[in-house]
């Protein structure tokens, strides 16, 4: 392989190869420490988020909709998939997964600024670590 | 709600005003019984949605919007029986008198969406009025029509019709009395309150039309007109507590409401005016309630909830006729009357409240009206625990529901009063305020 520098020696290379993979994991480890997942740290706090934001119109047992579907197992759910409940048009289009990335993005803005015609109504919650919490509750319910 | 105790007393409240007393104040002990599982079924939602005790009648802002949206919201699951039924038995411990235990009341309530914006809420209930006999009347009636999701200036906007049969029930808030159910006793109070002699609850019919705007702005304007005589009576009411002939009425409210999801707190004024007739072959008194009331509510994460209210209607009377006493003297032309309501309720895990209230009727001295002192002060203080079981999420069903209630009256004040409160004359055993007393037990099943 032609290079502009000079071959590097074993031990140059092995330090560079050691370099390489520390950035590397710093890397992963700062995507994976910034991903909402992750920073959702206090699941009980998100229960009470929960039940303040949430539980009028969601439950979180299985089978059980309410004004808004179950959101049990919700994190990793595709979209609009609940069999029984009675889904907007605009949800049915949607066509994405609710990932703990997609939840902090959809449930950080208004509803129906997130998915126009959608049935919900929700102003959204701004406050980023009631969102996390809430994240974190969310994806233990399961 | 009322007691078939009350509507007794509704009949004798003018000449005997202590069996008006004590049957006004167990009305209050068949009050709460308005989560209505029907409407449960219908929204999926669980009773402690939208009342902080999972049983009523205190509504969580869920509960408010459930209302205003005409009792249209729906899982989507189709079509659901709009019907629900509740039973209630009754241990009733006056503090002068014999103690009972009856199955005092049954009800059947139509309930429910009929379409995306037509629902409503219908009582009959059957109390009972003697041995083994029920008397059946049509209670609370609220039919709405609503129209949502329109937009104003950019903000949201809800428009609604209601036809209902008592002013202040079709209210949101439901701090009013006609609506929470809590009103002060004594021998006189204001048109919007249900424990007022002749009143117009339940034998009237009136339309109002409310708007919500931006959420938070809460606006209602309608009239009212009383039931003829012969209608009440078809509907299971006694016409000597007719509430006589009304015209000329009109109500108003206006409120300011704020849900901050853990906090809720509203504002408002309310005003109702008529010119009435009793009886109504009689002159026309010219009425007119003017209130306002404060509510806040601390609703967290739902495992402590805290609710206030404050309620004060001052009713000003024009009456139409003069009216003579006892040697000739004349009664006022003019007078007023004075209701207030302050109740606070904490509530535990949506299972187990406590609520306090303190009732107060004031008016203006009318020796004429108000016999023997000329005074129609009086004061009550008003204690209720109960335990509601089921009704949330969790619970074992979430589509019937249990109320276990113990509530304790203490009269300190009748007729401006604290002792021998009828002027008994020397030589009769007198009456005092605390012989109003009373306690009460009563298990109530919704289903």
């Amino acid at each position: 392989m032609l290079s502009p520098f000079p071959p590097a020696s074993r031990s140059e290379a092995r330090r560079s190869r050691l370099l390489h993979g520390v950035v590397l994991a710093g890397l992963l480890f700062g995507w994976y420490a910034a991903s909402p997942a992750v920073r959702a740290g206090d699941a009980s706090a998100g229960a009470d988020v929960f039940k303040s934001e949430c539980a009028e119109c969601h439950a979180v047992k299985e089978g059980r909709n309410k004004k808004g579907p179950s959101l049990f197992g919700i994190v990793g759910r595709p979209s609009g998939s609940i069999a029984d409940y009675s889904y907007s048009d605009a949800l049915k289009q949607a066509n994405w997964t609710w990932t703990a990335d997609k939840l902090h993005w959809y449930l950080s803005q208004p509803a129906k600024t997130a998915n126009p015609g959608t049935k919900m109504k929700y102003d959204g919650l701004t406050d980023a670590k009631q969102l996390d919490d809430l994240l974190s509750y969310l994806g233990n319910v399961h | 709600m009322v007691s078939p105790l009350i509507r007794r007393a509704i009949r004798w409240a003018r000449p005997t005003p202590l069996a008006w007393v004590v049957a006004a104040l167990l009305m209050f002990a068949s009050t709460a019984a308005q989560a209505i599982p029907a409407y449960a079924r219908q929204t999926g939602s669980a009773c402690a949605d939208c009342h902080a005790g999972s049983y009523g009648p205190q509504l969580t802002p869920y509960g408010m919007r459930f209302k205003l949206n005409g009792y249209t919201d729906t899982d989507g699951k189709g079509f659901k029986v709009p019907v629900s039924g509740q039973l209630r038995e009754t241990y009733t411990n006056p503090a002068t008198g014999k103690s009972t235990t009856n199955l005092t009341e049954g009800d059947l309530y139509l309930a429910g969406r009929l379409t995306d914006q037509v629902g409503g809420f219908v009582k009959v209930e059957a109390d009972r009025t003697g041995h083994d006999t029920y008397n059946t009347r049509l209670s609370n009636v609220d039919l709405r029509f609503v129209a949502r999701e329109l937009k104003l200036g950019g903000k949201d906007l809800t428009l609604g019709v209601s036809v209902n049969n008592s002013p202040g029930f079709q209210d949101p808030i439901a701090a009013l009395p006609n609506a929470s159910f809590i009103a002060p006793v004594g021998v006189t109070g204001s048109l919007l309150s249900l424990a007022t002699p002749n009143a117009p609850s339940n034998r009237v019919i009136g339309a109002t039309m409310y708007a919500l705007y931006d959420r938070n702005w809460y606006g209602e304007v309608g009239t009212y007109r009383s039931l003829p005589k012969s209608t009440q009576d078809h509907l299971g009411y006694n016409v000597a507590s007719d509430p006589g002939s009304l015209h000329d009425t009109g109500y108003f409210r206006f409120a300011y409401m704020k849900d901050m999801k853990k906090q809720f707190f509203s504002a408002g004024v309310v005003a109702l005016t008529t010119h009435r007739s009793l009886p109504r072959s009689g002159p026309s008194d010219h009425l007119t309630d003017l209130g306002y009331d404060l509510t806040y509510q601390y609703l967290g994460n739902r495992e402590h909830i805290l609710q206030l209210s404050y309620v004060n209607i001052l009713e000003q009377r024009h009456y139409g006729a003069a009216l003579f006493g006892a040697g000739g003297v004349a009664a006022p032309d003019r007078g007023n009357v004075h209701d207030q309501t302050l109740t606070a309720t904490y509530t535990f895990h949506q299972t187990y409240s406590l609520s306090v209230s303190r009732l107060l009727s004031t008016g203006s001295r009318d020796s004429v009206r108000y016999p023997p002192f000329g005074n129609p002060d009086a004061t009550t203080n008003m204690v209720t625990l109960f335990w509601a079981p089921f009704g949330k999420d969790d619970s074992y069903t979430t589509i019937a529901n249990l109320k276990l209630a113990a509530t304790w009256y203490r009269i300190t004040r009748f007729n401006g009063r604290e002792d021998n409160i009828f002027g008994a004359p020397p030589g009769v055993r007198p009456t005092h305020a605390g012989d109003l007393n009373a306690f009460t037990l009563s298990a109530s099943l919704a289903f």
